[in-house]
């Protein structure tokens, strides 16, 4: 691995690092799928909060396929892309009673994550 | 005594850490320590939320550019030179008469940095992450924001790897400002959704 130095740095920061994949993979969910988050507890690095977790909510965008980052935690590279999808939770799913009035939390989730409700 | 506190206390754990990583990546030869003075300064002095503040208000003045934003946000948000790290994937919500829109990392403090620079402490506190999704009318109210319940609050929770910008609406009365005046009413909390545009003065 190359040494980090000063003129590397404008580069870097205005180039970025994206984890998207321009690789085709097929999406097991659409827009307006209602799905639910898995019940997952890994020890491990994981993107799904466990607010999300056994909740049930609709997908309100396709984001297309990014690296899974519980998988490119412990490999150290971009893997195992999948589609990745905005699901919006309305806050009584969420929260029952103590919701607040009118109020919804959208969140990104990836397809390994969730399954059809 | 003049004062109580040691001049020659111990630096805190944090800082001590922190150390301690740049002394090991620099031993390894992974790092020259003046590539980490270049990267405050950027952040310092270069990338800020008025990056941010001058994309709202061309969406303002500029209605192709808004659907632009709307459409595919770092895309437009790059027409005007920003880009880079925490801001390769961005999405852009608006806010309108029926929605509210806000943003939080639950999970630690992911935010858009080319557009608004890095997060303030206040958005990497455990209480405004966990508090954001299950009362965002109480955190909003301790903002000085309150919205009555017709408003559809949406809380867009930029756990994975999509950063979000909100574009507050354009206040009233501004009808006659230039591009670069309504900039100036685009504070950095109105971008994150925890404030609303100021009003023009006068």
């Amino acid at each position: 691995m190359p040494t980090l130095t000063p003129d590397m740095v404008p580069g870097l920061v205005a180039g970025g690092a994206s984890c998207r994949m321009d690789v085709d993979v097929a999406p097991k969910f659409k827009v307006g799928d209602a799905v639910t988050a898995r019940d997952i507890n890994p020890l491990s690095h994981t993107r799904l909060p466990r607010y999300i977790r056994g909740r049930t909510g609709r997908i309100a965008r396709d984001h297309g396929v990014f690296a899974f980052p519980d998988t490119s935690a412990a490999s150290g590279t971009h893997s195992d892309p999948q589609h990745v999808y905005s699901v919006r939770f309305e806050g009584s799913e969420l929260w029952g009673d103590h919701a607040n009035a009118n109020a919804c939390v959208y969140i990104d989730l990836f397809d390994n994550y969730l399954e059809l409700a | 005594m003049a004062h109580d506190h040691a001049h020659n206390a111990p630096p805190s754990e944090t800082a001590m850490r922190v150390k301690a990583l740049e002394t090991l990546l620099t031993e390894k030869g992974l790092l020259d320590p003046a590539a980490i003075d270049a990267l405050v300064e950027t952040y310092e002095t270069k990338i800020g939320p008025r990056n941010g503040a001058k994309v709202v208000a061309r969406a303002w003045t500029d209605p192709d550019y808004k659907a632009r934003l709307l459409e595919d946000g770092s895309a437009a948000i790059a027409e005007l030179g920003f880009s880079g790290v925490q801001g390769e994937d961005m999405i852009v919500v608006e806010n309108t008469d029926e929605v509210h829109n806000m943003v939080v990392c639950t999970l630690c403090s992911c935010y858009p940095w080319p557009t608004l620079g890095l997060p303030p402490i206040w958005f990497k506190s455990a209480p405004y992450r966990a508090r954001s999704v299950i009362d965002p009318r109480g955190v909003l109210a301790e903002f000085g924001v309150e919205l009555s319940d017709d408003v559809e609050i949406r809380v867009w929770d930029s756990n994975a790897e999509l950063r979000y910008l909100v574009l507050p609406q354009r206040p009233a009365g501004t009808d006659e400002l230039s591009e670069d005046e309504l900039a100036a009413l685009v504070t950095r909390d109105s971008m994150i959704g925890t404030a609303l545009a100021e009003a023009p003065a006068g």
